[in-house]
């Protein structure tokens, strides 16, 4: 463990040295010589994501917003937004905001979950239904993580297979991935979110990064994965070629929205008893036709 | 305007029921006033690339900067197991997390957090405690479970070793004294010549206590003729039948022919008709056709 500190201490403090750049004999040399020639910009990932959410949230999606803001640092978190028939005027909140994605959670009918994931100057926009959430405060996430550290993001190989699970890799990219330089980042690798395609949906885990000593003095130390939190499954519905608008790019064909199941369970459960109605009529009928005439040896007719 | 999320359709929706045309068995057929509806699947993929084509990073950028990582194998778990879906994200996430980690060291960039680093973390401490007094509580009830269980087997186990015991006491003390009654009753001639016998008496004692008694001719050894129930009740039960046979009853005072002149014509005349208690062919023959 010392020896891990020390190489740290090391790196740091390299990293340190390029950025402040301490100016010694070769390197002030250098840079007369650089400011001739137009310098290469060192590139730069900068990305903000406006975090919001639709009226009509219960706490359950509210608490999975404070997760996601708690984990990634680059989000900045706004007020709700009043109407969800003007969704229009997303891409210009976030303009206002200085953000160049969004993550917008439309709630419906209480019972609902919708989130759209959006570049938005004009990038495409994703929407996807949410289930299955389970967020950081259940206890049996027993993980832990620094607030505002960059995790590592890790894709699964289903992403590279088809062209939208490659758009989908990108935006999240850029949704999920920690730019080196927000504002509010710490320097460690505390946590690692996973993406999985498992039967069409998207799976999310969360799982803090342990490495305990090992057993042996010199060997590597041993790591393991304890969950933090949130988890949920999204799945995706349309892709748009705008933010919140434009033409459809991709549309999920097995996706059956959350009300028709819905409507189609309560309509089997009315089958029942209009069958049996139908069942019950159409055997007083059958009974009508099929009655005969009373027999000559009735009861009625020999004891008239 | 984002559309809503059911079926495109071509027509009119109507109130009849909508049902996929390949779906349909040999059997049924479509009626002819069904208005065909098409469900359009959209997946352009020419779009799609282009579109990510033109919101992707730039490719020169250093891992550092969005740390992504890509799982090279695919996850084929049946969705519904719960166990081995978890075990397949762990083990992605693992595989992640040291893939990540080399990438790291190449890159320099600080990897672990050291234990000595202070900082806000995503969950309160009271929070963290309240999870970890749910973890003790947890293994709490394991353990007293399990100690209670043992517990209750070891009463059951307990208990049987001692009526085993019991009853192994029981069954040795009444052998001994078997042994020794029955040496008493051999040796009851013994007042005859009582001197003469010592010896042979302990010999004899010491044979009945001893589990193996030293190997003797005997007449008829364990494995002969067991006599049944019956005949030893008859032969010794109440004291054998010679120890009623001189006594006063009833019948011996009113019966005058009671003495041995009386048995034998008796004797003589049953054995002439006793051997004809078997019944004859044709009753034979019938009992044998109903069973």
């Amino acid at each position: 463990m010392a020896s891990l500190q020390k190489t740290q201490k090391a790196n740091a403090a390299k990293a340190d040295a390029k950025g402040k750049g301490k100016r010694k004999a070769e390197e002030i040399v250098g840079a007369d010589e650089e400011m001739q020639a137009p310098a290469p910009k060192k590139m730069k990932n900068k990305q903000r994501v406006l975090l919001l959410s639709s009226r009509g949230i219960t706490h359950r999606m509210r608490h999975l917003m404070n997760d996601i803001e708690a984990l990634l640092p680059h989000v900045k978190k706004d007020s709700k937004l009043d109407s969800k028939n003007n969704l229009h005027l997303l891409p210009e909140l976030a303009d206002l905001n200085n953000c160049n994605n969004t993550l917008y959670f439309e709630a419906r009918r209480h019972e609902d979950l919708y989130l759209w994931a959006a570049k938005t100057p004009n990038g495409p926009s994703i929407k996807m239904h949410v289930q299955n959430v389970h967020t950081m405060d259940e206890l049996k996430m027993t993980g832990n993580c620094l607030k505002g550290s960059r995790g590592i993001v890790s894709f699964d190989k289903t992403f590279d297979e088809s062209e939208w699970g490659r758009l989908t890799k990108e935006v999240f990219t850029h949704i999920f991935g920690v730019p080196a330089q927000a504002r509010k980042a710490k320097p460690f690798i505390d946590h690692i979110l996973t993406f999985t395609i498992l039967d069409n949906k998207i799976w999310f885990r969360n799982f803090q990064i342990i490495e305990k000593d090992p057993l042996q003095p010199n060997g590597p130390p041993q790591t393991t994965m304890i969950e933090v939190g949130p988890r949920f499954v999204l799945t995706p519905i349309r892709i748009f070629e705008g933010a919140f608008s434009g033409a459809t790019v991709y549309s999920n064909p097995e996706f059956i929205s959350p009300a028709a199941v819905r409507s189609a369970l309560k309509r089997e459960k009315g089958d029942k008893y209009g069958k049996r109605k139908t069942a019950e009529v159409e055997r007083a009928e059958r009974m009508e036709t099929r009655k005969r005439d009373e027999d000559e040896l009735a009861v009625s007719k020999v004891f008239a | 305007m984002p559309e809503s999320s059911g079926p495109e359709f071509v027509g009119d929706v109507s109130e009849e029921e909508i049902v996929a045309v390949d779906e349909l068995s040999d059997a049924e057929s479509v009626y002819e006033d069904v208005v065909p509806q098409q469900k359009v699947e959209i997946d352009n993929k020419i779009a799609l690339e282009r579109i990510r084509d033109t919101i992707k990073l730039p490719s020169a950028l250093p891992w550092t900067e969005t740390l992504v990582v890509t799982y090279p194998e695919t996850i084929t778990v049946d969705v519904d197991d719960d166990l081995n879906r978890e075990l397949a994200f762990y083990k992605q996430a693992l595989h992640s997390a040291q893939l990540a980690k080399s990438l790291a060291a190449k890159h320099n960039l600080p990897f672990t957090r050291p234990p000595d680093y202070f900082a806000e973390m995503v969950k309160s401490d009271a929070h963290m405690e309240r999870i970890r007094q749910r973890l003790l509580d947890e293994g709490a009830t394991i353990k007293r479970s399990e100690e209670k269980r043992k517990e209750r087997e070891g009463k059951k186990y307990g208990k049987q070793v001692q009526m085993e015991k019991l009853q192994e006491r029981e069954r040795s003390k009444k052998d001994m004294e078997e042994r020794l009654k029955g040496l008493k009753r051999k040796r009851k001639g013994a007042l005859d010549n009582p001197q003469g016998d010592d010896d042979n008496f302990d010999v004899a004692v010491e044979d009945a206590i001893s589990d193996r008694p030293a190997k003797r001719a005997k007449g008829a050894g364990p494995g002969g003729k067991k006599i049944p129930r019956q005949a030893r009740d008859q032969k010794f039960g109440f004291g054998g039948p010679r120890k009623h046979s001189k006594q006063n009853t009833k019948s011996s005072t009113d019966s005058f022919d009671a003495g041995s002149a009386g048995r034998g014509k008796a004797k003589g005349g049953k054995s002439a008709k006793g051997a004809a208690k078997r019944p004859g062919k044709g009753r034979r023959m019938a009992a044998r056709s109903r069973s």
